[in-house]
């Protein structure tokens, strides 16, 4: 049984990660906390439905086409809503937050209620992993969480736009100096966040049904793991998230499963009284410190 | 710029001529059926849809014959939403006054979907004096009250399964299995509310009074989306069943990874996303072998029983697809009707004489024979000639739900999955 959860967790924290990873991207970037990232991520998960199912579309263009659609969606978002409010950050909150709100509400307006909302499996096939049976989603998972990880540490790394946002994370002034078109860059962060997400969605919610609520779960998934890793970093999200899904399996296995989802908000409080800018955070290292 | 005025004021004035002659000179004023529901969820939205098929059929064949009045039936449907997690019981019972202060029911159907809101929203119906018809929330906690107080709770009716009787429902499916397979170890999995709590802690002592060994109980919280720890558990202790209790969409990953990790466990009780012809198809054909309970007859057609069939049909016809949800809509449908005898009994909309009327029920209706006891609950059985029906089926290997309790409605024999050998 331990092998089992120690693959499940494991499973669990890349989800974790997978959701939270575009919502740490944008905050890093661009400073807004989108909290409209659980409506982009269910989003994503209905347009593809859409594409599948109404327009019958094939897997390999509707998938790309729900992740594009998304990330200009949250393009817009940043460009008609937040830059509006840009740096007023109780009204960045509270605009993202709306917005979110809305587009999940809009969903259940809409009638997309019911358990027909699902997305096919990229992977039909089962393995055994150190005697564990693991399906074929949850390798891809793995796979795309991996991949996904990897991906934004060369992209940030060896391409110009990369390096801009990088530039922009560490001091969005000088950035400015060397000609850097920060509000773009911004834009551009937001995008690919949303898209992020988007990816993560198409890869999770084959695993179930996509419904109106899981837009709010994510969030707090992805506020979780971004607290408790310090908002903005990307090694501290990998190692959040894999914190908090071991802690969850472990809880589930060994504890009590009513508890698995109070670890997460469990960690938020911890992190917040012992270490307000998270494990590796350096937004208010200095505050700390005095 | 005054003539304009004066032009605008006349063709106002003729507007409302027009209007006021073209309505029906002396025409009734329509019953009205408050729905205040958990409309974001499959089980309110269909329910919702079956009342509103019901009306239609009454308005058409002329409508509601009240002291020789016929007057047609509306529904005004409000969204209370407290089927989801984090929107707390004081809201949705403004949701309730609201529709009650502004709409005026005369009578309100289907009703909170939490067993938590009906019964902190008892309170306000009584208050209020509007007969009540729910067909969701399923505590027994709702009996009791109007029983403990009947002047002041007698408005209140349940159409629907309550938890007993669906522990009775499961009892009886438990001892076909430990008959026919000699299965006696068993896993709960509940979801973390009342009804389900209730259903499971009923459950676990039926078990253990019946020779069966309980080898776990978990409860997962609403919303949560990984299964595979406890069924890691119930494989490790070699459960033979896997009793579940969920309505909750994301419960349908539970079947997912039941499959996929071949538990060799029978999947037995009430997992929501597993109840329409659809799940086959959104499931991608992983769920044959589950056993899955319908908790009111006509929510899936029966080959032994018409006017399930009947109902189902219609709703097809009207809807383009199928019902999703085992609990809800057949009970609304029947509500209407129920509803429509009990004013015509009473020959006034007032709600005392509704209710009069309403406790003397008597009618062969979707679900079987529709009957209250003094709890005001739909009095239940297993034969749909005698008493209202609740069902077991099972998700054939090639997509279909055939019917395998109880006998009077039986369509074929239980199976184990392919992966799972009888104990016996």
């Amino acid at each position: 049984m331990l092998q089992g959860t120690i693959i499940y967790g494991f499973i669990n924290s890349v989800m974790l990660l997978l959701v939270a990873l575009g919502f740490n991207l944008t905050f890093g970037i661009s400073g807004v906390a989108n909290f409209a990232f659980g409506a982009l991520y269910i989003t994503a998960g209905f347009l593809a439905w859409i594409g599948l199912n109404t327009l019958g579309l094939p897997y390999w263009l509707a998938g790309p086409a729900a992740v594009f659609i998304t990330a200009v969606l949250a393009g817009l978002l940043y460009r008609f809503v937040v830059l509006r409010v840009r740096g007023l950050v109780v009204s960045e909150v509270i605009a993202t937050f709306g917005v979110g709100l809305a587009i999940l509400e809009l969903f259940r307006f809409l009638g997309f209620i019911g358990f027909e909302y699902t997305l096919p499996e990229m992977l039909d096939l089962e393995v055994s992993l150190a005697g564990v049976i693991v399906d074929g989603q949850r390798l891809a998972i793995l796979l795309v969480g991996a991949g996904l990880t990897l991906f934004l540490w060369w992209f940030t790394r060896h391409t110009r736009t990369g390096r801009a946002f990088r530039a922009i994370a560490q001091d969005e002034h000088t950035a400015l100096t060397l000609g850097i078109n920060t509000e773009r860059v911004a834009t551009v962060s937001v995008a690919f966040g949303a898209a992020y997400a988007a990816v993560a969605a198409l890869v999770i919610l084959p695993l179930g049904t996509i419904a109106v609520n899981e837009g709010y779960h994510v969030l707090v998934n992805a506020l979780a793991v971004c607290i408790v890793g310090g908002l903005g970093s990307t090694l501290g999200v990998v190692v959040a998230s894999f914190m908090i899904g071991f802690a969850q399996t472990f809880t589930a296995t060994y504890l009590d499963t009513s508890w698995m989802m109070v670890v997460s908000l469990l960690a938020i409080l911890v992190i917040l009284l012992a270490r307000p800018s998270g494990l590796f955070g350096s937004q208010k290292q200095l505050e700390e410190r005095i | 710029m005054a003539s304009k005025s004066a032009w605008r004021v006349l063709g106002l004035a003729l507007l409302l001529l027009t209007a006021w002659t073209a309505a029906p000179a002396g025409a009734a004023e329509p019953i009205v059926l408050g729905v205040p529901s958990s409309l974001g969820a499959v089980e309110g939205k269909e329910s919702l849809n079956a009342v509103k098929l019901a009306v239609e059929e009454i308005n058409q064949a002329g409508g509601v014959k009240v002291a020789g009045q016929a007057r047609q039936m509306v529904v005004e449907a409000i969204d209370i939403r407290d089927s989801s997690p984090g929107v707390p019981v004081p809201e949705a019972l403004l949701g309730i006054e609201k529709m009650i202060l502004e709409k005026k029911p005369h009578a309100i159907l289907v009703g909170p979907f939490r067993s938590e809101a009906l019964l902190a929203g008892m309170d306000i119906i009584a208050k209020y004096k509007v007969p009540m018809l729910g067909t969701i929330a399923m505590t027994p906690e709702s009996e009791k009250k109007i029983q403990s107080d009947p002047e002041k709770y007698k408005y209140i009716f349940r159409v629907s399964l309550n938890v007993p009787n669906w522990a009775k429902l499961l009892g009886g499916t438990m001892k076909a299995l430990q008959t026919q397979f000699g299965l006696n170890k068993v896993y709960l999995m509940n979801q973390d509310v009342l009804w389900a709590r209730g259903t499971a802690n009923a459950m676990k002592g039926w078990y253990t009074a019946n020779g069966w060994y309980v080898q776990g109980h978990d409860e997962y919280p609403t919303g949560a989306g990984d299964f595979a720890p406890v069924l890691m558990k119930a494989k490790t202790g070699g459960a033979h069943v896997l009793f579940t209790c969920f309505d909750m969409p994301e419960s349908g990953i539970l079947v997912k990874q039941w499959k996929s990790q071949k538990v060799p466990a029978l999947m037995a009780g009430f997992i929501s996303p597993m109840t329409g012809q659809g799940a086959w198809k959104a499931f991608d054909g992983k769920i044959g072998g589950v056993l899955n309970a319908i908790f009111e007859l006509g929510n899936m057609p029966s080959q032994k029983y018409a006017p399930a069939t009947a109902f189902y049909q219609a709703y097809e016809k009207k809807y383009g697809k199928g019902l999703e949800a085992g609990h809800g809509p057949a009970p609304s449908y029947e509500s209407v009707y129920l509803l429509k005898e009990a004013l015509e009994k009473a020959g006034t909309t007032e709600a005392d004489a509704v209710v009069a009327a309403l406790e003397k029920t008597d009618r062969q209706g979707v679900m079987g024979r529709v009957k209250f006891d003094a709890g005001h609950q739909v009095i239940y059985g297993t034969d749909p000639k005698e008493a209202a029906t609740a069902c077991f089926f099972q998700w054939t290997d090639d997509g279909k739900r055939m019917i395998v309790y109880p006998p009077a409605l039986a369509e074929g024999e239980i199976k184990l999955p392919s992966w799972m050998k009888p104990a016996k």
